[in-house]
């Protein structure tokens, strides 16, 4: 029941993040975790609206939580690499965004702030490597976002 | 810099740079809804305290930083000539919108005229205006674009295949514009509409430089000009399409673009000075274009305000233009058509 309940509560949050209304959101998702602290999404729903708040420091924790429960959890990990790069710290959001790209390669974002990251460790050629394979994924993306709009 | 997202090494560099030269402050903000490539909300167009850079919600890397390198660049030109207090944007009044409609007027009666489908009345009438704020927009857009995007191409190295991208994607979108209208509008206009951006397009094609970019290679209508002969062009049938005469009109709008941009040195760091010089060129080139499309008295340059008033009053201008081409019985036309 309370599993049910959990992620009724969390699918609210994500309405309200899609709206970008964060703190409503944190506000369902923190009920979702508290109901069953054993789903990885709650905790990975939660640092993802912490990380738009600006929160980074409680949302890595809340993305290290999310990976604990579930190791292979790409998103996480991108999510962690994210946190780790707006705090600056560049070596270790550079092994979050590796791990997420070897979990799931067509994620545009991890790639991209591995790049970021290894420019800013002063590895300039690999970090091409790392946009142009962001690029490739955006460019995916971008293409099904217009035909979404064409569809509308 | 208010920005909560990640930024590669050289748009942090720009956009700091952009904010020191300035004075002034950018934020960055992610929309689902943006237009695809991205919105500049100025300080020195707009009654605002800050600049802000749109862009969609999904551009979340290279395209995102290429958005915000060309807004940032477009800015400092603004800015530049902002603090010298000579920016001003191409605005209307009453006088150059009515000499505007009334030769749209005219030159729709002629190719009406050669048409066996007439345009009912009311829809020619609701054209006119519609056609002259087209132009008045692109023209206070078009000739800032390849600006833009030579200045970025060359501070810019590592997001080049990313810019190649997003001009290929502008240029198809821009190329397709007015498709459905093509036999509506006078002839004259969807000509010089098309023009305006091969012109643009093959003066990138030569910047980037990327010959996929041309509008012979890369736009379906115009891939049959690629490769001929002037003289076999002029012994076609096609010397009477649309896409053949904006060939011809657009080769004719990449000599003023050429002549107008080749001087400056686009690798050289920006500063007011710099970026004086090429807004001064922007103007020359927009008056350039202007006057080749025999539009000269249709536009005024004056400051942003003068352009947000007249936005208000555009209505009364468009009414009062009519009139005096058709007398009162615009006002009954244009209410039935309501």
């Amino acid at each position: 029941m309370s599993e049910k309940e959990s992620i009724e509560l969390l699918r609210k949050g994500l309405t309200y993040a899609r709206r970008t209304r964060f703190r409503e959101a944190i506000i369902y998702y923190k009920k979702g975790i508290t109901l069953n602290p054993k789903n990885p999404e709650g905790w990975f729903l939660m640092a993802s609206a912490l990380i738009e708040t600006g929160n980074y420091t409680e949302a890595l924790a809340y993305c290290e939580k999310a990976i604990e429960l579930n190791p292979h959890y790409s998103d996480a990990w991108s999510k962690k690499g994210l946190a780790l790069y707006h705090l600056e710290r560049f070596e270790e959001s550079l092994f979050a965004c590796m791990r997420a790209t070897t979990l799931n390669a067509n994620d545009a974002t991890a790639w991209y702030i591995k790049g970021v990251c290894l420019d800013e460790l002063g590895k300039t050629e690999e970090a091409q490597d790392a946009y142009g394979k962001s690029l490739e994924l955006e460019i995916i993306i971008d293409i099904e976002a217009e035909k979404k709009k064409v569809g509308r | 810099m208010k920005a909560d997202m990640p930024l590669s090494k050289p748009i942090r560099l720009l956009i700091s740079k952009t904010e020191e030269i300035l004075d002034t402050e950018i934020t960055l903000r992610r929309d689902p809804d943006a237009e695809s490539g991205g919105t500049l909300i100025d300080v020195y167009t707009y009654n605002l305290e800050k600049n802000v850079i749109i862009f969609p919600a999904h551009y979340i890397g290279l395209l995102k930083d290429f958005i915000i390198a060309k807004h940032c660049t477009h800015l400092l030109i603004k800015g530049a000539a902002a603090k010298e207090s000579k920016y001003l944007i191409l605005s209307f009044d009453q006088d150059s919108v009515s000499r505007a409609l009334r030769q749209i007027y005219t030159d729709t009666l002629k190719d009406e005229a050669k048409k066996e489908k007439k345009l009912p009345v009311e829809k020619l009438i609701q054209m006119l205006f519609i056609l002259y704020q087209h132009f008045h927009d692109d023209l206070n857009e078009v000739p800032w674009n390849p600006i833009v995007n030579a200045s970025v191409y060359s501070r810019m190295p590592k997001i080049r295949k990313t810019q190649l991208y997003h001009v290929m994607k502008e240029s198809k979108a821009d190329m397709d514009e007015m498709m459905e209208q093509e036999n509506i509008i006078p002839r004259r206009y969807f000509v010089l509409d098309k023009a305006m951006f091969y012109a643009r397009d093959m003066f990138l094609a030569k910047t980037l430089p990327a010959d996929e970019l041309k509008p012979v290679i890369n736009i379906p209508q115009m891939k049959k000009f690629n490769h001929l002969e002037v003289k076999e062009m002029l012994t076609t049938r096609w010397t009477h399409t649309a896409w053949y005469q904006s060939k011809v009109f657009g080769d004719n709008m990449l000599e003023i673009l050429v002549r107008n941009l080749d001087p400056i040195d686009w690798s050289k760091e920006p500063d007011i000075e710099s970026c004086n010089k090429i807004y001064s060129t922007g103007v020359n080139l927009t008056n350039d274009l202007i006057s080749y499309m025999s539009m000269k008295d249709w536009f005024t340059w004056e400051s942003p305000k003068h352009l947000r008033e007249a936005d208000k009053v555009k209505g009364e201008y468009e009414k009062t233009a009519l009139k005096k081409i058709f007398g009162d019985l615009v006002t009954d036309l244009l209410e039935n058509a309501k």
